[in-house]
């Protein structure tokens, strides 16, 4: 009485080990790839290279990828588009925005008035899921979620951002070539 | 004839220095030829450890090494530079002699062999000794002892396991090594590896031809002996952590490392040597008779380069394509396969040889040219030789798969198929006991 009954192999079966065709199959493969790499380097026939040269080489991220936060500027004046709605602030689930304004004294007509402009702005990115719910609720189009993916910092407090890096973005090394 | 300048000139000036001709001749210019050769050698195997990583890459779609130098050239020079400053630890309780000297019986023995490699005719050998190939076994079996003692003296577990099975793999495989090259002795009726060459280059022939089960035992028990995958059981990464080396660091480790692949060198160039013609090439007389002789070594010296890299690409083919065999697969393989094969090829190229001779002495058909250098034959000669081979190969493989047909009886699956069930009432399943 067998616990398992494994069939017997065929004739062919038994050709097919006494040959070795396995083994031989296995470094075809192995060859195929060793020789894809040499001759179809960027894998165009789907045997080349995989690998990305990452620093050198940016790998291209899909376009609806939401990366770094970025406060847009008008592109002739370079002030800011934001008008401390505070929208941003309440749309955000993680609460990981503060909009600080302050009010400016500007003469509208002839008479003074006091306008809320702008202060400081505060993202905190090691809490942010970068829903882009904040983009969303943006009147003016000025906070963005970029493209850009590099975010990591050696310190918990680099995580936090404020107005100026997210004017003017966050420096980081680029290695060309 | 600008190439055959510089080493008569330099002949002259150690000659006008005062020493007798046979100093220079059998003590300078073998010290020139042992530091140009332990160079090189050390550089081919610094490169050897990147072109397998860049394989072994390249195998698995990846890219290896790119970041030091171009195409990551520098790779092995920063690694040794690494290696050379990290900390050597020594465990505690460990046999410190041992343990300290392990590395370099591992690396001297892997290098000595390197003296009498033809690594081409004339000045491109170092010591032609007419006892090459003996010499050559002799000295690259002791490189498994230095394993041995490193996994002894390194007192942990891991080590001595891998020691252990070094041990246990040499016993199985250096004995088929050793058979595995008698054939070839037969016909080049030499043991100097200079003289082996010079038989197949007088006979234009490589003796894999004859002897195509021959280089295959001999390759199978060569990557065996060099502890490389799928035979790399003594430093097995997933069972033994590192093996016999898992207590090395720093400088000592790189040693080990250097002999493994050394030892791989080693290998491939008697691989080379006895059955791919060493640096016998069609036509690289030619360049002899036309007078260029430094010309014809060096040619000879970089057809030698071409084979015997050939053959470690094969050594990281199989490495990045076969899973590691368990233990009693190994001595499976080792006693039931490869040492009755090595004994029926040698009975069947005895058979061979005889035939021939018989042929030739009978005076019916002229099968036999010369015995000048190794057996020269003719055209009718060479065929009854291949394809004695080629039906030897063949039949001894069905010989001993019906022989060993027993040894399935390692194989779980077969095991499964035919435990039985002690005392168990019928018609009732097994029950699972709590344990």
């Amino acid at each position: 009485m067998a616990l398992v009954k494994t069939p017997k192999p065929s004739f062919t079966q038994k050709l097919k080990r006494f040959f070795m065709i396995d083994l031989v199959k296995g470094l075809g493969l192995t060859l195929k790839y060793n020789l894809g790499a040499i001759t179809d380097r960027d894998a165009v026939a789907g045997k080349g290279i995989y690998t990305e040269q990452y620093p050198k080489v940016r790998p291209e991220v899909a376009p609806r990828f939401h990366g770094a936060p970025r406060l847009n500027m008008d592109p002739e004046t370079h002030d800011t588009l934001c008008i401390a709605c505070n929208l941003c602030a309440i749309a955000c689930p993680e609460d990981c925005i503060d909009v600080i304004p302050m009010d400016v004294e500007i003469i509208v007509a002839g008479k003074p008035r006091r306008k809320k402009v702008l202060d400081e702005f505060i993202f905190d990115t090691s809490r942010c899921m970068f829903c882009a719910l904040c983009q969303e609720a943006c009147p003016t189009a000025c906070l963005e979620l970029t493209q850009e993916f590099e975010l990591a910092t050696y310190s918990r407090a680099g995580f936090v951002w404020n107005r100026e890096m997210l004017e003017q973005g966050r420096e980081t090394v680029k290695y060309t070539s | 004839m600008l190439l055959l300048g510089p080493i008569n000139v330099l002949n002259d000036l150690l000659l006008k220095t005062g020493l007798s001709a046979e100093t220079v001749n059998y003590f300078v210019w073998p010290l020139i030829q042992i530091g140009i050769v332990v160079t090189l050698v050390a550089l081919w195997v610094a490169y050897a450890t990147y072109l397998e990583r860049k394989i072994s890459a390249f195998m698995q779609a990846r890219l290896g090494p790119m970041r030091v130098g171009p195409w990551g050239l520098l790779q092995p020079i920063a690694d040794g530079l690494k290696l050379l400053t990290k900390e050597d630890f020594i465990p505690e309780n460990a046999d410190r002699w041992i343990f300290f000297f392990a590395p370099y019986i591992a690396v001297a023995s892997a290098f000595i062999v390197f003296s009498v490699i033809p690594f081409g005719p004339d000045w491109a050998v170092i010591a032609d000794v007419n006892i090459g190939l003996l010499l050559v076994l002799a000295v690259s079996s002791v490189g498994v002892l230095a394993l041995i003692l490193a996994g002894w003296s390194s007192n942990s577990k891991y080590a001595l396991l891998g020691g252990l099975r070094s041990s246990a793999q040499m016993v199985s495989y250096e004995v088929a090594m050793g058979l595995s090259l008698i054939g070839a002795l037969m016909f080049a009726r030499t043991l100097s590896l200079s003289g082996i060459v010079g038989a197949q280059g007088s006979d234009s022939i490589w003796y894999i031809v004859y002897q195509p089960a021959g280089f295959l035992l001999f390759l199978i028990s060569g990557i065996a002996e060099n502890n490389r995958a799928p035979f790399d059981l003594p430093e097995a990464e997933s069972e033994l952590v590192a093996g016999f080396h898992t207590e090395y660091s720093g400088m000592r480790w790189s040693l080990f490392f250097m002999a493994e692949y050394a030892a791989m060198v080693v290998v491939s160039a008697v691989a080379t040597t006895v059955y791919l013609g060493g640096w016998y090439f069609p036509f690289v007389y030619r360049l002899e008779a036309s007078g260029h002789h430094n010309l014809y070594v060096i040619v000879s010296l970089l057809v030698f380069l071409v084979k015997a890299s050939i053959i470690l690409y094969v050594y990281f083919w199989l490495r990045w394509t076969l899973p590691r065999f368990r233990y009693d697969q190994l001595m499976d393989i080792g006693w039931k396969w490869l040492i009755p094969s090595a004994l029926i090829n040698i009975v069947l190229s005895g058979v061979a040889v005889f035939v021939v001779q018989a042929l030739n002495y009978s005076g019916k058909v002229k099968t036999i040219e010369h015995l000048d250098r190794g057996l020269n034959m003719t055209a009718a000669g060479k065929g009854i030789v291949f394809g004695i081979g080629v039906i030897g190969l063949f039949a001894t493989a069905v010989l001993l798969a019906r022989i060993n047909w027993r040894s399935r009886d390692f194989n779980l699956r077969v095991q499964r198929r035919n435990i039985k069930l002690v005392n168990l009432p019928k018609g009732k399943p097994a029950v699972q006991t709590e344990s």
